[in-house]
């Protein structure tokens, strides 16, 4: 356990004054003033009409915010000083806030949102991400209720989402979780979810440093470790995702925070993932996906030059990370044209599977290694958007089924990359 | 005078014996003492490579990539390579103990500035070494960061990187050892300068508008439509 | 026999101490008997206990409560057979209850079959099984126990026409140990019980066994060399089991009885006992740091015993007489209440029914070092009758409820063993589990709740003490530690309200825990921690770092 308290004096002292609670929603900030609003307020009717009784509170954890964030979040409870509330409260809602660094990160703020939750004895805890205004009151209890009702330990969102978004999450990291842990959770990465007691306490106890320096993958551990600790997961559909800014930007900041995670996790859990095959279903409340299909603009040709580009100039490097044939056969597909180009599934499985091994042996530094997927995983973002260009929304469906097939199918060449020369 | 020359001979020949009388017992103190050494050496350089082993040192050098540039180099692994060096380091020492013991005037002078000039050798290695390894670092880094960025000619831009800190390690490491010091600081500082000029004055006519993009881009945070270009990968 | 098996079991438990006789009779003859008992093994489950300690139900003529045995390898009639034993036993074990009984190594009852053939003549070949003498003048320098009833060690016998000698009451005559067929029978006899299946044994007056010329005859290195002898045989046949040791001693002198880890595995801390109830009455914790001060480190595997009362009187052989006297003004004014250099009371006559104060006592008991023995009736208040003979007064029948008897018997009321308790206060209608069971509030479900946060981390039973001195002497706070884990237990001796500053500055910056309510305290800093405590109140946090 870290030396230095993650729980500032402050915040203790809140925290004696909320005493035991049932439910605790942690809402992670950094300069939100502007959609932090409505969901806070969607929070709060969310709480009240889904659990009216239940002792609850918000604990915001705030990366350094200088627009006053802070205080539009606890300007919201609800108590017997201020009616902030049209409609009827039983209980007081707590809502507190603290500042757990300068600058924010995602491990800071989770671990802050974690310690509060085992200290106020919650029951069930719940994580939103302060950027979704899309989101509804009926998300709580959606993503609530399988923890504090059905003893279920994590809950993954499941979203509606454009057919070409998420697609790191559709191509990399649904696929390989799933291929190698064998639970098919859609949305692993997620930016709001729920956790028992239990599996809380249990990742607080067990994950002091981490897996990725800058902390900003902890959402990932926290449903690496719930997978692997045998931990009972579900998935709730909730309804349109919004991209806030950690969603979207750069891929490779995207790619640290998920890929770099999952690879990381790899040494630690051999023996959990290299038995086993195959995958099971999760069970899940609503819609397992939907799929929205207006057009969007995407600059394809990028995507493939990119691709080229990249085989062409970073030969060096991928001659340390991949095998021989991989990388012939990559450099054949970079030098097709734009018509004919083509990176099937089975290569882009076999791409990824040796970049894992190689991550796990440090054949260099590993960021370098996460750097280096990038504008392959572009050339294959290329194919997925050719390939589904006019597909239906279960045509969509149906090749990234088919494409965690080929995970789950190729799972034996992983580890037999992994055991070679170690 | 047969006499005399036998008894000049005999003379001698005892100041000879005496001379060497004087020295064996000093002599055999050195030998005794190089050999106690030797074993020392043998034992520290067994603990430390236990040690390292241990420690497993190896997976760690071969995270920075000092492995490689070893393999390269045809040198054998990092643990192996520190373990011969504090022998070296260890006998070294205990040899010019014993020589010291024999109490030889001059050559424990010349001895001494060789073992003071020694630590500005090791010193100038270190920094070749390491600044060897930052180069292919460094270079690797840029390599990868220019091809996300799409920016052209990476490989170009990587390899300039990469020569600049080799040739800043080798001027470093040739200022360490004192060797005309002058000459090569005077030489990099012309060659650095003419490269960043031309780079300079390239950049700012021919990359104008490339020079703008990239810093809007950086610098600004409002305009989002660029990012259409990619779909978001969460 | 358990499927797992740990040999420090004993470390962790809470024990209960019950007389068979008194807890629960089954077929109606007006003792509790073995049936009796084997049923109420689910209320025994519900309060928490991990093993019961079995006063002694061997064939006896009861002229000790059973202390003077007549046949070893059997059950008294009055409490069923071998086989209802048997029966309760795999009852116990089935619900991880493990069973303590005793064995009288020192003395066996004059009617003892062994006794009897010895006496005969002076060429029986049982004769040297006891202590005989021509005269009554050996062994000057040991003293007499039960000051009471006893003028002298030696008790002459009409029938062989010599002394034989006796620690206890003249009709227990004292086994002899310098002799090896008496050592081997009764290792024989502990296999009997062990191979039955009990858990361990309470070996009663093991300070006595061997006697030497011109010493006090108690604590010999002979009897030490006996113990290791049982110890060692006793491990390596039945690994697992556990040997306590009954000796009334100071604390350095009961530090032998540990040996090297090769004697016994438990050993009842008696001083402690009178010194908890004098602090208390005092409102001073001096008594109390200064005995566990002088109490000598024990080797890992080894644990002393902690209880408040027993089936004894509270024993004050191990205080200073200023003290004594301090205690029977406090505790026994009147004489009636007094035997032996003792009080024969219970632990809420004795406390005068104060709840607060039997909590504060139960929770002493529960967060010192060691393993707490709890005595049958006081997880519900029982009360005494002094005016019953001997120490009878605090071994009437258990009450279960407000009904026929108590619910202890379906016998007639006068046909009982001993008269049940009537009065207003303490008798069986105001007192009786059925009605605690109903109430949250009870002192029953009080124990239950303590019981079960005291088992709920093994710091209490194996952990480090460590007193805090506070300016206020009234209130007496210690640390327990084990491993990484840190409990602060904090108790008001006092009847009024207490403020108290704690110096807890090598736990800066941990959070205090309060554990029956797991509620968080202010965090602990710099400055010294205040904490107010209400009468007789006390506080048990788990000082956690997150």
């Amino acid at each position: 356990m870290a030396e230095e308290s993650v729980l500032t004096d402050d915040l203790v002292r809140q925290l004696i004054n909320v005493g035991e609670v049932d439910i605790l929603v942690g809402l992670p900030t950094h300069n939100n003033a502007k959609s932090v609003g409505p969901v806070v307020h969607a929070i709060q009717e969310g709480l009240l009409k889904g659990f009216p009784r239940e002792r609850v509170v918000i604990v915001n954890a705030d990366g350094g915010s200088r627009d006053g964030t802070p205080g539009l979040v606890t300007g919201a409870s609800i108590d017997d000083i201020r009616h902030g509330y049209k409609g009827y409260a039983l209980r007081t809602l707590h809502s507190i806030s603290t500042r757990y660094a300068n600058n924010p990160s995602a491990r800071g703020g989770l671990r802050t949102i974690l310690a509060a939750a085992e200290l106020l004895r919650a029951k069930a805890c719940a994580v939103v991400s302060p950027e979704s205004t899309g989101m509804e009151p009926e998300w709580i209890p959606r993503l609530l209720r399988p923890v504090y009702h059905d003893n279920f330990d994590l809950v993954t969102p499941i979203y509606r989402r454009h057919k070409f978004e998420g697609l790191l999450v559709s191509n990399l990291v649904y696929p390989m979780t799933r291929a190698l842990y064998g639970q098919r959770i859609r949305e692993p990465y997620a930016s709001e979810f729920a956790f028992s007691a239990r599996l809380g306490s249990h990742f607080l106890a067990h994950n002091p440093g981490s897996y990725d320096s800058d902390g900003s993958g902890a959402e990932m551990e926290l449903t690496m470790s719930a997978i692997t600790g045998g931990f009972r997961t579900y998935q709730s559909f909730l309804g349109t995702k919004i991209h806030g800014e950690r969603e979207g930007g750069d891929l490779v900041p995207a790619m640290r925070r998920t890929v770099g995670v999952l690879f990381s996790s790899l040494e630690a859990n051999v023996a959990a993932w290299s038995s086993g095959n195959g995958s099971q279903p999760v069970p899940t409340l609503g819609s397992e996906s939907e799929v929205t299909l207006e057009p969007i603009r995407v600059n394809r040709k990028r995507l493939q030059q990119m691709f080229c580009a990249g085989v062409a100039e970073l030969e060096p490097v991928f001659r340390s990370i991949l095998s021989a044939a991989t990388l012939a056969e990559l450099q054949q597909i970079a030098s097709l044209g734009e018509d004919d180009f083509r990176y099937p599934a089975e290569l882009w499985v076999r791409t990824v599977y040796e970049f894992a091994a190689s991550y796990a042996k440090s054949v260099m530094s590993r960021d370098h290694i996460i750097q280096g997927l990038a504008p392959l995983y572009r050339g294959r973002i290329f194919t997925f958007l050719e390939e589904n260009r006019s597909s239906s929304a279960e045509e969509v469906e149906k090749n990234i089924e088919s494409l965690c097939i080929e995970f789950e199918r190729l799972k034996p060449y992983l580890l037999e990359v992994w055991n070679t020369k170690k | 005078m047969r006499e005399l020359i036998w008894r000049e001979l005999t003379q001698a020949g005892e100041e000879i014996v005496r001379e060497f009388a004087h020295l064996l017992p000093r002599l055999i103190e050195m030998l005794i003492i190089t050999l106690v050494g030797w074993v020392i050496a043998i034992a520290l350089k067994w603990i430390l490579r236990s040690a390292l082993r241990l420690a497993k040192f190896d997976k760690l050098s071969e995270n920075s990539g000092a492995s490689q540039l070893l393999n390269k180099a045809a040198l054998p692994s990092s643990t192996e390579l520190l373990s011969r060096f504090m022998f070296w380091v260890a006998w070294l020492g205990f040899i010019l103990l014993g020589v010291s013991v024999l109490g030889i005037g001059g050559l424990q002078a010349h001895i001494s500035r060789f073992f003071l000039f020694l630590p500005r050798v090791f010193l100038a290695l270190f920094i070749v070494f390491f600044g060897m390894l930052a180069a292919s670092f460094f270079s690797r880094a840029t390599l990868l960061a220019a091809v996300n960025a799409n920016l052209p000619s990476a490989r170009l831009l990587s390899i300039a990187i990469r020569t600049l800190l080799i040739i800043f390690v080798v001027s470093m490491a040739f200022e360490e050892l004192g060797l005309a010091e002058q000459t090569v600081l005077l030489a990099f500082g012309i060659a650095f300068g003419a490269v960043m000029l031309s780079l300079a004055i390239a950049f700012g006519t021919g990359g104008r508008d490339l020079a703008r993009q990239f810093l809007e881009k950086r610098l600004v945070r409002e305009e989002k439509s660029e990012k259409e270009d990619e779909p978001s990968p969460l | 026999m358990p499927a797992r098996l740990d040999t420090l079991w004993y470390k962790n438990a809470v024990i209960y101490q019950v007389h068979v006789r008194a807890f629960y009779d089954s077929n109606g003859d007006g003792i509790g008997d073995f049936a009796g008992l084997a049923q109420k093994l689910d209320y025994l489950q519900e309060l928490g206990v991990d093993a019961i300690w079995l006063m002694p139900f061997f064939p006896s003529p009861l002229r000790d409560d059973g202390y003077d045995i007549s046949d070893y390898t059997s059950v008294h009639p009055n409490y069923g057979t071998l086989d209802d034993f048997k029966k309760f036993l795999a009852a116990a074990h089935e619900r991880q209850i493990k069973v303590i009984i005793e064995m009288v190594l020192n003395h066996t009852s004059d009617q003892h079959p062994w006794f009897q053939e010895s006496r005969s003549s002076r060429e029986n070949p049982r004769r040297d099984w006891y202590v005989w003498s021509d005269t009554d003048t050996r062994y000057k320098g040991a003293r007499i126990i039960f000051l009471d009833t006893e003028l002298s060690n030696w008790a002459w016998d009409p029938v062989s026409k010599s002394y034989y000698w006796h620690r206890f009451f003249s009709h227990q005559p004292d086994l002899n140990y310098d002799n090896p067929a008496v050592r081997e029978e009764m290792w024989t006899l502990m296999k009997f019980w062990l191979e039955l299946g009990i858990d361990g044994f309470r070996l009663d007056a093991v300070p006595y066994l061997v006697e030497r010329e011109g010493t006090n005859c108690e604590n010999l290195p002979e009897t030490h060399a006996i113990i290791k002898e049982l110890r060692q045989k006793l491990d390596h046949e039945f690994p697992g089991r556990m040997l306590l040791a009954e000796a009334n001693q100071w604390p350095a002198d009961l530090r032998p009885y540990f040996g090297n880890e090769d004697e016994f595995h438990m050993a009842f801390h008696f001083p402690l006992m009178p010194r908890m109830f004098m602090g208390v009455k005092l409102e001073d914790r001096k008594p109390i740091t200064e005995i566990l001060q002088q109490t000598p480190e024990i080797p890992p595997s080894c644990q002393w015993g902690l209880f408040l009362r027993n089936h004894d009187e509270l024993t004050l052989e191990m205080v200073t007489d200023i003290e004594r006297d301090y205690m029977y003004d406090s505790y026994a004014r009147s004489k009636a209440m007094r035997l032996n250099l003792g009080i024969r009371r219970r632990l809420a006559p004795l406390l005068d029914n104060d709840r607060r104060r039997i909590e504060l006592m139960n929770g002493m008991l529960m967060s010192l070092p060691g393993t707490p023995v709890l005595y049958y009736g006081d997880e519900i208040g029982m009360g005494d009758n002094i005016n019953l003979g001997d120490r009878n007064g605090v071994r009437t029948p258990m009450q279960w409820n407000g009904g026929w008897n108590g619910g202890f018997s379906a016998a007639d009321p006068e046909s009982l063993y001993t008269s049940l308790l009537l009065n207003p206060v303490y008798g069986y209608q105001a007192v009786n589990v059925l009605s605690q069971k109903r109430s949250e509030h009870s002192l029953l479900s009080w124990m239950q709740q303590i019981i079960r946060v005291r088992r709920s981390t093994p710091v209490f039973g194996s952990g480090s003490i460590e007193f805090l001195y506070p300016a206020n002497h009234r209130v007496l706070a210690y640390v327990r530690q084990l491993g990484d884990e840190t409990i602060l237990v904090v108790n008001n001796l006092s009847s009024s309200a207490q403020a108290v500053e704690l110096d807890l500055r090598r736990y800066k910056g941990k959070i205090p825990i309060e554990m029956f309510g797991r509620n968080l305290f202010p965090r602990v800093a710099e400055a010294p921690y205040l904490l107010t405590l209400g009468p007789y109140q006390f506080y048990w946090f788990r000082l956690r770092r997150i």
